[in-house]
């Protein structure tokens, strides 16, 4: 465990060496977050005040907007690694040593992340705070929960990218399939728009699938807004989505190991 | 405790590969279906190293070198036989074994890029479960013997060729592995840099009896470093002994290097004796250590050429195991 703990730490030292990289981040942030809440705001203003009485009010949008974004901020890790990896064969010194290849990126992942949450998602929230209308909750309960509800979507986040990456081990080229799931996370995740505003007919739909709980479910339940069908049912998804995700990558890493031929060397 | 640190019996690997078809319409073809070829990277070989032995492994580049310490290190399943290192399967137990061996790959690097020295030391130290007082004492021996102190805060990236493969070797050794597989470690190495690693890998297979397996395509660092040598071809065992047996039966053939006054000497040479190289007014005259000695054929080139210098040259492993090569294909 403790290997695991270390290496999360040093990931998260690595990422403090870069300082403009850090500056630049932290300002593409702030845009996208000034991009976002002013879309929504153009859109509540030219609308027609039945469109008003939906899911979310102005100010509960431009809240969903900056918290939706400050959490797609947070959840980084390097999604190229495996192919990387494989392309050039480096893959062979994380295999000599004696860890396990998805507990020792999962622990570098959360490190990666763990940095932006202190480093950007925080003084990225701070901002939000003073220069938008951003309704925080009261209750300590809704802090709990999206602790809970953040940790669940990390780790179908991160699963869904191990697996991504993965698939490098039966196709050199991988590009086409990260170009997929960029697509699909931009759709379905919640980062840019909640789940309540797809059309009634698909969105039981998407509500099955486990993108949403990335970013919109723990985003709805730490605002205290009900996703379809409750909070406790999302939830209860997500946990569900967050198991059999975990258990379908280790089963793609047996299969992948069986596949392996080490490219070069 | 089994007294072999490797054993390896019957070992086979093969590898598919595909064979694209030719041309922009083969490209196309290659969409659809593409052609396989089996290559038997090893093909049924068997070796036992014991416990302290330092052992060359030695052939040419597509030989099976890598895909040995491949499987070895549990990255590679074989296709059939088996491997053995301190008695366990490598790739059953990846993880366990890895803990007992160092693995240096010359080309890579087992050091994070970002992280300075100290601080990738002190995430392998972590990794490989190492107690505190043996890992400083460790690192304080290698730091020194192998100079890296001033290296220590330096970012990986920032580390010359020299510098990072004296770090790398440093990072193998760290958690007393017993066995240490080196894959090329002095490639690209200048001869200063090359001295002081070869050295360094002396001491420690005496001090430590660290069981070495040594792959490499410079024969002086074999030449130097190892007492057993084995040579691959195509996946299969072509020679396997003492470096210095290695020499006596293939080494039969010496060499006399010869600068001579004049630039034609009128010499005349028969019964296996021969020049084989010549370079204006030096030239290279070989002879048969089992039918000739050397005196012999220095007094006779005295005896009828004005001669300027003349050395005798022992026969080196490079030469060798080209000759061993030339017979076999």
């Amino acid at each position: 465990m403790k290997k695991y703990l270390k290496a999360a730490s040093k990931s998260f030292q690595k990422q403090a060496a870069y300082k403009v990289e850090y500056f630049v981040g932290l300002l593409n942030g702030l845009l996208f977050i000034f991009i976002f809440t002013s879309l929504w705001k153009a859109i509540y203003a030219r609308s027609a005040p039945e469109t008003l009485k939906g899911p979310f009010d102005l100010e509960s949008m431009v809240t969903y907007a900056v918290l939706a974004m400050i959490i797609k901020i947070s959840f980084s890790m390097d999604d190229n690694a495996t192919s990387f990896k494989m392309r050039t064969g480096a893959l062979v010194m994380d295999l000599i040593k004696p860890v396990s290849y998805y507990f020792f990126y999962l622990a570098e992942s959360v490190g990666y992340s763990l940095f932006h949450v202190f480093s950007r998602g925080i003084p990225l929230l701070a901002f939000s705070v003073l220069a938008f209308h951003v309704r925080f909750p009261t209750e300590p309960l809704n802090y709990l929960l999206l602790v809970l509800s953040g940790t669940m979507a990390y780790s179908i986040f991160f699963n869904i990218n191990y697996m991504a990456g993965l698939l490098s081990f039966w196709f050199i080229e991988t590009f086409s399939f990260q170009l997929m799931k960029y697509g699909l996370f931009t759709l379905f995740a919640g980062g840019i728009l909640p789940v309540d505003f797809f059309p009634d007919s698909i969105r039981p739909l998407v509500s099955l699938l486990p993108f949403p709980h990335i970013f919109y479910t723990p985003t709805a339940v730490f605002m205290g807004h009900s996703p379809p069908g409750g909070a406790r049912l999302a939830m209860l998804a997500q946990f569900c989505w967050a198991a059999v995700l975990s258990v379908l990558s280790w089963l793609a890493w047996k299969a992948a190991m069986k596949k392996l031929v080490v490219q070069g060397g | 405790m089994p007294e072999e640190a490797i054993k390896i019996t019957n070992l086979k690997k093969d590898f598919r590969i595909n064979e694209s078809h030719p041309g922009f319409l083969g490209s196309v073809r290659n969409l659809f279906s593409r052609k396989h070829k089996i290559k038997h990277a090893l093909d049924g070989i068997s070796l036992e190293i014991k416990k302290g032995d330092f052992v060359g492994y030695v052939g040419e580049n597509g030989a099976g070198k890598s895909t040995t310490i491949k499987i070895l290190t549990g990255i590679l399943v074989p296709t059939s036989g088996e491997a053995r290192v301190n008695g366990l399967v490598p790739h059953e137990n990846r993880i366990k074994n890895a803990k007992r061996i160092g693995v240096v790959f010359g080309q890579r690097t087992q050091l994070w890029w970002d992280l300075p020295v100290r601080e990738s030391f002190d995430l392998l130290q972590a990794i490989y479960e190492a107690p505190e007082p043996a890992f400083q004492r460790n690192l304080e021996y290698l730091g020194e013997v192998l100079g890296l102190k001033d290296l220590l805060s330096v970012p990986v990236r920032k580390l010359s060729l020299g510098q990072r493969m004296r770090c790398d070797i440093a990072a193998s050794l760290l958690h007393e592995p017993e066995i240490l597989f080196l894959d090329e470690p002095t490639i690209g190495l200048d001869l200063l840099a090359k001295d002081s690693i070869r050295k360094f890998l002396k001491k420690i297979n005496a001090e430590k009896q660290t069981t070495i397996l040594l792959t490499t395509h410079d024969m002086e660092d074999i030449d130097y470093l190892c007492e057993r040598i084995v040579i691959l071809d195509e996946g299969k065992i072509i020679f396997d002994g003492l470096r210095d047996d290695l020499k006596r039966y293939y080494g039969r053939t010496r060499v006399v290097e010869v600068e001579f006054r004049e630039e034609n000497p009128p010499l005349r040479f028969e019964n296996g004796v021969q020049i084989v190289r010549e370079e204006n007014r030096k030239k290279w005259i070989s002879f048969d250590r089992e039918k000739h000695n050397a005196s012999e054929v220095i007094t006779y080139i005295v005896n009828h050429a004005p001669v300027k210098d003349i050395f005798l040259h022992e026969p080196r492993v490079a030469d060798i195991v080209k000759t061993i090569y030339e017979k076999v294909s």
